[in-house]
């Protein structure tokens, strides 16, 4: 074997070791049917990308049916790629620049680093056009898929961030069940209680369970932030004294053996696999978790995220989008599917009814199609976490996936392991976030 | 042939003869090779001097490619995550190759011995170079984990001794991390070393372990001084063939731990990979892969260079 040949071909070997080792067998069937001769004079065929299960595959055809039956003249074809893959994938049928391969309608995220590439349709005149109204969507949830003030996607659901409990254990540790007026400290006292240790210290059921990730939550509760500003940001504010406290008090939480730690947390399957197990008594996750835990008669409920003392609520306004490629060949089409995808009788309805999403319009949350009889009990605790959504969860501009990635991540990974104090690490990561911006060029004029 | 050879005319007939196009008695030869070298001139060759390139742009995958020149290699030098990712294969490459060599001839020499159940103990050991990677790693995700089998074991014991024992966290710690890795390969690769050791060592003359004995060797001088030597070239073989994959390791890290926490096990290879597909850098990641192409290159000419002093050719 040549060697020259295989050393520099590590990039390759790595896509190609990186495809054999996220696609572990299950290499999906492609769905497309093949193109057929339009039956119809005049009718319009669309490509159609989303990712998903085959459960969300099905609800995805549901929609597809639906909208034919209103829409006879357009006709859907579906592309779908599990989520490890969908980006690869849609990414090359960009780059080849094939009109005719490239989705006209595809769920992305995220947006605006897609936009800033050109390969996106911007929506602004056909929302003129036909009067779509924008002020349906919670707030700041637009934010997420605008790029230079424009709108490049409409987002389909939101991420909703809410505890759920586990009514059994709460039951059997003698513990109140969350409220409304619950705080940090209501949190940390009925941790205590929640927290089990066999003989020799270890914990064997933790009062919680929350990736790392959504440490974000805790400090805007707390009045803290990530950046100044999430469009076009200056400066790093994670070492402001109150994002500083707001991480501390997630990293105590896991150095006293409250919640999980993060690694350990993905080890152990993540936060739906510790829940439903009993091994976390509570966890603080978006809706996505409500079917499974129906599926397995899970005595829980949801409450809201308790907030500091003297803090406010909080919930990061971002989901992945509907968009339309720049090179469709249908975009009126397109824009016809994506209007009824997103309005409260069209696609909206039949992903909430199916439990697969949060809606992204507030009319459709606030609909039989979501207050439904099915548990989680205390609705009303999810619609009140989505009036909180706002901006603060992550950058909307094209390089946060690498400044979170390279920069940011990593330290709090660090602190989540225990062995970083946020006190001592958080003002240098917040020089080193300054730095990455201006060597990006931000903030941009 | 030698007096042939030293005739120049002589041997410019031969070298003519090596290169002349002879299709009428070949093209059955090129048939049989066309599907590989039309695979490698696609997906290997070309793309490798796309990557060239690709290197000298800034390129986000699916927008416009804009000319930077030398940038992207330029940027590599100031690139925190760059020189870690630099210094994790490094330790990776110190440790999993010599591990691998030592354990590999030292189960190869147990195999040796002619012991009862060869057969079963050369299956089992080489039993994980034949499993998936990934399935391999998912299960020492699961064994190493802080609440996995591993972990109960140790603290059993700790029990059993009274004493208060636990594994250190392997998985989750930015200090054990790298380890686990070492192990996974390990466990993945020493059996391969142990095969082609263990056909090495069968083709030790006996003679010379006789010769030996009758001088009076013992056993660690007959290894020592015949068994080492004469496998010299085997040892060489690996050896280069290990630093390689050693520099290029990704999916051991990759899958058992994403090159976490805090990028503690974060290989060069997956930080070209996170660089061209999750941050949609496709310049720098093919920077980066030159660097490593002409760094173990040049660490394999050196190994090539240095081999004379220790490889030794039975032929010699």
């Amino acid at each position: 074997m040549s060697l020259r040949n295989r050393s520099a071909h590590s990039a390759l070997l790595a896509v190609a070791l990186a495809a054999a080792a996220c696609s572990p067998a299950a290499t999906p069937a492609p769905t497309s049917q093949a193109p057929t001769a339009e039956a119809t004079q005049g009718a319009v065929t669309l490509t159609w990308a989303f990712w998903g299960s085959p459960e969300e595959a099905a609800s995805h055809r549901l929609v597809a049916d639906a909208f034919t039956k209103e829409h006879p003249d357009i006709k859907i074809e579906t592309w779908n790629e599990p989520w490890d893959n969908y980006f690869t994938k849609i990414q090359a049928l960009w780059a080849s620049g094939d009109p005719k391969a490239v989705p006209d309608v595809a769920f992305l995220w995220p947006t605006p680093k897609y936009a800033a590439e050109g390969v996106l349709e911007n929506l602004d005149p056909y929302i003129q056009k036909s009067g779509y109204n924008l002020n349906d969507y919670w707030g700041g949830l637009l934010e997420s898929a605008k790029y230079n003030g424009s709108v490049y996607g409409l987002p389909r659901d939101i991420e909703v961030n809410v505890l759920y409990y586990n009514k059994t254990l709460f039951d059997k540790a003698g513990v109140a069940y969350p409220n409304d007026n619950w705080t940090w400290d209501d949190l940390l006292a009925a941790a205590e209680k929640l927290t089990v240790k066999d003989a020799s210290g270890k914990v064997t059921q933790y009062a919680l369970a929350v990736e790392g990730g959504k440490f974000a939550k805790w400090v805007n509760q707390n009045g803290g932030g990530i950046l100044d500003d999430y469009v076009n940001p200056s400066k790093c504010r994670l070492a402001d004294p109150e994002s500083i406290a707001g991480v501390k008090f997630f990293a105590d939480l896991m150095n006293n053996g409250y919640a999980i730690r993060d690694a350990d947390l993905s080890q152990a399957g993540g936060d739906e696999a510790v829940f439903l197990s009993g091994q976390a008594a509570m966890i603080i996750q978006n809706t996505s978790r409500v079917s499974a835990f129906n599926k397995a008669n899970l005595n829980y409920d949801v409450a809201l995220v308790p907030i500091p003392k003297g803090g406010k609520r909080w919930n990061p306004a971002g989901g992945a989008a509907w968009v339309i490629s720049a090179q469709s060949d249908n975009k009126d089409a397109a824009w016809t599917f994506l209007s009824w995808l997103q309005s409260k009788d069209g696609g909206e309805k039949i992903y909430t009814e199916r439990g697969e999403i949060f809606p992204a319009l507030q009319s459709a949350a606030n609909s039989p199609a979501f207050l439904t009889d099915q548990p989680p009990a205390n609705k009303q605790a999810i619609v009140t976490e989505a009036g909180a959504s706002g901006v603060g969860g992550f950058g909307y501009f094209p390089d946060w996936d690498e400044l979170n990635g390279t920069i940011i991540s990593p330290v709090l990974q660090k602190i989540w392991t225990g062995e970083a104090d946020p006190q001592q690490v958080l003002p240098e990561l917040c020089q080193n976030v300054d730095q990455f911006l201006k060597d990006k060029g931000y903030p941009k004029k | 042939m030698e007096a042939m050879s030293r005739n120049p005319a002589h041997a410019s007939l031969r070298l003519r003869r090596l290169f002349r196009w002879r299709p009428h008695q070949q093209w059955e030869a090129y048939l049989f090779i066309l599907p590989s070298v039309l695979g490698f001139s696609v997906f290997v060759f070309a793309a490798l001097i796309a990557s060239l390139g690709i290197s000298l742009t800034d390129w986000g995958l699916v927008g416009p490619k804009a000319f930077v020149g030398l940038d992207n290699y330029r940027s590599l030098l100031r690139d925190p995550v760059f020189a870690l990712a630099l210094g994790n294969t490094a330790f990776y490459v110190v440790t999993i190759v010599p591990l691998q060599l030592i354990l590999g001839l030292l189960l190869a020499l147990a195999l040796n011995q002619g012991l009862r159940g060869r057969e079963t103990f050369r299956m089992i050991y080489f039993l994980p170079v034949v499993t998936t990677l990934v399935a391999g790693a998912i299960v020492f995700r699961l064994l190493l984990g802080s609440n996995g089998p591993l972990a109960d074991a140790v603290s059993a014991v700790g029990r059993l001794i009274g004493q208060p024992l636990s594994l250190p966290d392997l998985l989750g710690s930015t200090r054990y991390s790298k380890w686990a890795v070492v192990l996974l390969t390990l466990w993945k690769n020493t059996g391969f070393t142990l095969v082609v050791y263990l056909a090495a060592l069968q083709g030790v003359p006996q003679e010379l372990y006789d010769a030996a004995h009758v001088d009076g060797a013992t056993s660690w001088q007959r290894l020592r001084h015949v068994t080492v030597p004469l496998i010299s070239p085997t040892t060489f073989f690996l050896f280069i063939l290990q630093t390689i994959g050693a520099f290029q390791l990704f999916a051991e890290p990759f899958v058992l731990t994403r090159g976490g926490p805090a990028q503690s096990s974060l290989s060069i290879v997956q930080h070209i990979y996170d660089s061209a597909f999750r941050f949609a850098l496709m310049g720098k990641a093919s920077a980066i892969a030159w660097f490593l192409f002409f760094f173990i290159f040049g660490f394999t000419l050196l190994q090539n260079y240095f081999q004379r002093r220790w490889v030794h050719y039975e032929t010699e």
